[in-house]
């Protein structure tokens, strides 16, 4: 039978979309297994934990006797403490950070003053630099003030975030200038300009500073662990490395549960502002 | 009149100070503080042995084999780690680039790895990783391959903690990759389209040249943010087995906090510091937008 050309492009056409989903399916897959067994592993017992892993059986994503022991035990060793300081951190830093980050975008892009350029690639140059790497002679800095082990020393010296200044300067670059205009030539100081006129209009890059500060003071390791090694300040990364470096003793079903509340968090969150998240962490690398 | 120009004077002043006082004490302080305790001898352990001691930290960098070590092996691993990154993110980013039903809800599964700590995936990569019961080699022997051995062996471990932070940073590298190639104009690819040019040659000869300022952006950032990279390595290996995963990081880390030799540790640092700070301005200099 002869296919005439159209339908030869059509079936080759077909041969790509399923050969296109094959490949996505796929990866998706190696997304969501490894994420899935680590969810199923947390509501199982210690001695069934591995039972379907090796020889692995599809099992291995649903509980095998289903039980909240792991959960029980991590709350018993001060889990919900890590769970709560980690929140509070979070909740703290989004506000500040948001005023600290806002307040200098909008210096950048609205106003006129001296050494703008120089101050401005400051703040570039800060996010291309990470922090981990001045991470120790930060530490020297912070137990010289006497910030060990206390909230500030865990808040403020990530306040000002780069990324955060840079898109909220690109943001208020494209506000309308007859919206300021307006107001100041009714006599209306820039603090107010920014307060009722800015702020209000500028929710989508509120919303990507807020998501990139919380997600930045949830996953933060090293540097908690540094600075705050007391129970009391324990947060959640630090937590979850504490139940994950006493494999020793196995505890199996423990890191299974503390991991899966320390990614639960985090990839609710980004699900829902996945768009407001992405646009804040491009517009540091596009238009830089 | 003249009141309002003295207040417009220090307005900017009033929104620029608490962002830029913090990043001068908490970004910029550090980096000079750094370079700074490279230059003593400094136990945290003994109070009061403090002592200048002028460059010998830095010469410890290079002649102790350990603290060398790290570097080599860091080399090692930013050569392999970053182009995989950033070759394979390029890749996912082509993949995802369609218009075909369902796209949207792959993309948002992509972007979950993105949201999980280095940490948490370290300690569940580790556990799906054990040589005798681990996921992955239930998996393996399912399709018969012979079990492997992964983080407990020096010949596999760097190469699985490359795998690991892997599953973070090409979903997150390709991110800028995709919204590059969304920014290139339909004409282009329609004109190559109609003059017969097959996928893999747009890819090659009209999307790559186009990107290439997120290439070497994303090649840069990448290479940078792994050379910080600590937590799998505190985790999961110890920088071992037999050192084969001792980055400078763990080590830096290591000498400063577990022996309290904040001196040699800075030293570690500032040599990837001046490393890094080459790197960035000449990426400043070259990437610069020309007006």
């Amino acid at each position: 039978m002869k296919l005439d050309a159209a339908t030869r492009a059509r079936l080759r056409k077909a041969r790509r979309q399923i050969l296109l989903y094959a490949l996505l399916i796929g990866l998706a897959i190696a997304v969501i297994l490894p994420i899935s067994w680590i969810i199923a592993s947390s509501f199982t017992t210690r001695e069934t934990v591995w039972k379907n892993a090796l020889p692995f059986s599809w099992r291995a994503f649903f509980p095998e006797e289903f039980t909240l022991d792991g959960y029980r035990a991590i709350f018993e060793k001060d889990f919900g403490t890590a769970l709560l300081n980690t929140f509070f951190l979070g909740a703290v830093t989004v506000v500040l950070g948001i005023a600290v980050g806002a307040m200098s975008g909008f210096a950048f892009a609205r106003l006129n003053f001296r050494w703008k350029n120089f101050l401005f690639a400051l703040v570039v140059f800060s996010f291309m630099i990470p922090g981990d790497l001045t991470i120790i002679p930060s530490f020297v800095l912070v137990r010289d003030l006497g910030w060990l082990n206390t909230w500030h020393g865990l808040i403020v010296p990530g306040l000002a975030n780069g990324i955060v200044i840079f898109l909220f300067r690109q943001f208020f670059a494209e506000i309308p200038q007859d919206l300021i205009d307006a107001p100041r030539v009714d006599g209306a100081t820039w603090l107010q300009v920014f307060i009722r006129i800015i702020l209000p209009v500028s929710k989508p890059a509120l919303i990507s500073a807020g998501v990139i500060l919380f997600l930045g003071q949830w996953n933060n390791f090293f540097w908690p662990l540094l600075v705050a090694p007391v129970p009391e300040l324990r947060v959640v990364q630090v937590a979850v490395s504490i139940i994950g470096i006493e494999q020793n003793v196995n505890l199996w079903e423990q890191m299974f549960a503390s991991s899966t509340l320390a990614m639960l968090v985090p990839v609710l969150l980004i699900l829902p502002f996945q768009r407001y998240y992405v646009g804040g962490i491009l517009g540091s690398g596009l238009k830089g | 009149m003249l009141k309002s120009v003295s207040l417009d004077r220090w307005t900017p002043v009033f929104f620029l100070a608490p962002a830029i006082v913090l990043l001068l004490v908490f970004r910029y302080i550090p980096i000079v503080l750094g370079f700074e305790e490279a230059l003593y001898t400094n136990s945290l352990s003994q109070a009061g042995a403090r002592k200048f001691v002028g460059l010998s930290n830095f010469l410890a960098v290079f002649e102790d084999p350990v603290v060398w070590g790290s570097f080599k092996t860091t080399l090692i691993f930013s050569l392999v780690v970053n182009p995989l990154q950033v070759g394979l993110a390029l890749l996912l980013a082509e993949l995802v680039n369609v218009r075909v039903p369902g796209i949207a809800v792959f993309r948002a599964i992509y972007l979950i790895p993105i949201a999980i700590s280095a940490p948490v995936t370290a300690i569940a990569w580790g556990l799906a990783l054990d040589p005798n019961y681990g996921l992955v080699n239930g998996i393996f022997r399912t399709i018969g391959l012979p079990r492997q051995p992964f983080l407990q062996s020096p010949d596999q471990a760097l190469w699985s903690i490359i795998g690991i932070i892997s599953w973070i940073g090409v979903p997150y590298w390709s991110l800028f990759f995709l919204a590059g190639l969304q920014g290139i104009s339909k004409d282009v690819l329609e004109s190559a389209h109609v003059d017969g040019a097959s996928n893999l040659r747009t890819f090659l000869s009209i999307k790559l040249p186009l990107l290439r300022r997120i290439i070497a952006f994303v090649l840069v950032s990448d290479t940078v943010v792994n050379f910080t990279l600590f937590a799998p390595v505190y985790l999961l290996t110890r920088g071992g087995p037999q050192l084969s995963t001792h980055l400078v990081m763990y080590e830096a880390y290591r000498r400063g906090l577990v022996y309290g030799d904040i001196g040699i540790a800075s030293a570690i640092i500032s040599v990837l510091l001046i490393v890094v700070i080459v790197v960035v301005v000449v990426e400043f200099i070259v990437l610069r937008p020309r007006h």
